[in-house]
């Protein structure tokens, strides 16, 4: 039974070669209609697609390093301390003592930031450690995705061979269906992430420009952009590293401490304005960007979204939810013609 | 000499019995041999067995069918009329290549055959990765269905006795 783990790494290995397949395959087509050679046009858009991943991984670790070194010396110097209590005073003062009287002690929270903060470093840690790993799954990744996109058109051919003759028409016309599906939806997805992405990088720019001392502000906007492909969840998600710079860069300052949202509403440490920035792209997302350059996506009830979701998250979990959509897109196109051919099963 | 020639120059007869078919469907008229290799890599054979449907009337039609070696015949099951008998060489169904509508006749083996399936989907990708590939056949098969519709109006225009 030790051979089932060995096995769905494989199969993960193959679904995301499949996924990278799918979201190459246009442009590897459209170059191979001015180069005249697939191979070619997949060694371009290849090695144009690492070099890219390639500086923007480097850029990020290096700056992410610095920000953490910085952020340490932050820490380390004794003010941090001294800035830590004076919040949680200021934080007891501004609150009725009902409610003050539940926060604990100031040495208590500095103890637990600490800790909180050694545990973020050593799982960092430990993901470094599996890197090696990682590198070898990318690697294995890497090599079924060029054989697949070399070879899809035969490969669907060769996969055609085992339908049967009644099934053929019909199942030619699924395969076709499931592929403009997919593509449709990958296509969607990508221009709706590329849209957060640019419109959080703007939003935090201006936040800048009003004091917010937010820095990685690129970073922030992709990882904004790639959280979005989750439905519903992943906005959410696409908050939290820019409000972590935020505290991270903010700490001990007395401004951004009492900074308050049109003068009125307090946003200590500008977070309030993080997340009414991150509403306000979302909302230009959802109602211009998304039904102008998705247009009609896999056409799923909101509530089967939502079923799916679920479904997906708990079986596999947040990789579970990034799939959920274009899987159930699939299985409709699927029981769509399987419920076409039952019914016209006397016609094949 | 002779031998260097005909090694070398001469233009050597099409080994691969697919590309001999497809070279004599009008649909695959004027194509270099490597447009015909890029098309017989989007081909599919099948092979059927005798008194097997090739595909039934009323049927989701997704496009052509040429005949490689066996015999099919095209008939209306309601009317019992037989349209046709093809025989090697011969192809059918490739308005289906064009329209969605569904087969307004079935077909079926009347010996063992070996069929190429040319579809519509196929086309669809030919003209996407070659799209000046994709256009000479569209041309071809708007030239082979012109051809059809003025023989139809020739035969309409025909007085009747």
């Amino acid at each position: 039974m030790e051979i089932l783990p060995f096995l769905s790494s494989i199969i993960g290995m193959l679904v995301f070669s499949f996924l990278f397949t799918t979201i190459f395959l246009q442009a590897v087509d459209s170059i191979e209609r001015f180069t005249r050679s697939r191979a070619l046009g997949v060694f371009l858009i290849i090695s144009f697609t690492i070099m890219v991943g390639v500086t923007f991984m480097g850029s990020f670790i290096s700056n992410l390093g610095s920000q953490i070194k910085l952020f340490t010396q932050k820490i380390q110097r004794d003010d941090f301390t001294t800035s830590i209590e004076n919040l949680s005073i200021s934080i007891k003062n501004s609150l009725p003592d009902s409610v003050a009287n539940m926060i604990p002690e100031s040495e208590k929270i500095i103890l637990l930031a600490k800790n909180s903060l050694v545990g973020i470093f050593q799982s960092v840690l430990s993901l470094l450690g599996s890197a090696g790993s990682l590198f070898f799954i990318s690697f294995m990744v890497l090599i079924f995705t060029i054989i697949l996109l070399i070879e899809y058109h035969d490969f669907k051919r060769s996969l055609v061979k085992f339908v049967p003759n009644k099934y053929l028409e019909v199942g030619l016309r699924m395969i076709y269906n499931i592929e403009l599906q997919i593509s449709k939806y990958l296509r969607g997805q990508i221009l709706a992430a590329s849209s957060v992405a640019i419109l959080s990088i703007i939003g935090l720019f201006i936040l800048n420009q009003l004091g917010a001392n937010i820095t990685l502000i690129v970073f922030i906007g992709i990882i904004a952009g790639l959280a979005n492909l989750i439905p519903m969840v992943g906005p959410f998600i696409g908050m939290i590293p820019a409000i972590l710079i935020a505290l991270m860069n903010n700490v001990g300052s007395e401004v951004a401490f009492n900074h308050q949202v049109f003068g009125t509403i307090p946003s200590p440490f500008y977070i309030l304005d993080i997340i009414i920035m991150f509403i306000v792209v979302q909302q230009i997302d959802n109602n211009f960007i998304t039904p102008l350059v998705v247009g009609e996506s896999v056409g799923l009830h909101p509530m089967a979204v939502m079923l799916v979701l679920l479904i997906g998250g708990t079986l596999i979990g947040p990789l579970g939810m990034l799939f959920a959509i274009p899987v159930a897109g699939v299985l409709k196109v699927v029981i769509t013609e399987v419920v076409f051919i039952t019914k016209n099963s006397h016609l094949l | 000499m002779k031998a260097i020639y005909t090694n070398y120059f001469k233009k050597k007869d099409n080994i691969d019995p697919v590309l001999k078919a497809l070279e004599n469907v009008p649909i695959f008229e004027h194509l270099t041999e490597k447009e015909l290799s890029e098309i017989a890599r989007l081909t599919h054979e099948r092979t059927y067995k005798k008194d097997e449907h090739v595909f039934k009337k009323q049927a989701p039609a997704e496009g052509m069918y040429v005949i490689l070696d066996g015999g099919v015949e095209i008939f209306d099951p309601d009317s019992e009329t037989i349209f046709a008998t093809l025989k090697s060489g011969d192809f059918f169904g490739e308005l289906a290549l064009l329209d969605e509508e569904p087969r307004s006749a079935a077909a079926i083996a009347t010996l063992p055959a070996r069929l190429i399936g040319f579809f519509r989907t196929d086309l669809l990708t030919l003209i996407k990765r070659s799209p000046e590939l994709g256009n000479k056949v569209l041309l071809n098969l708007s030239r082979v269905l012109g051809e059809r519709l003025r023989k139809t109006n020739q035969e309409l225009a025909r007085p009747t006795q």
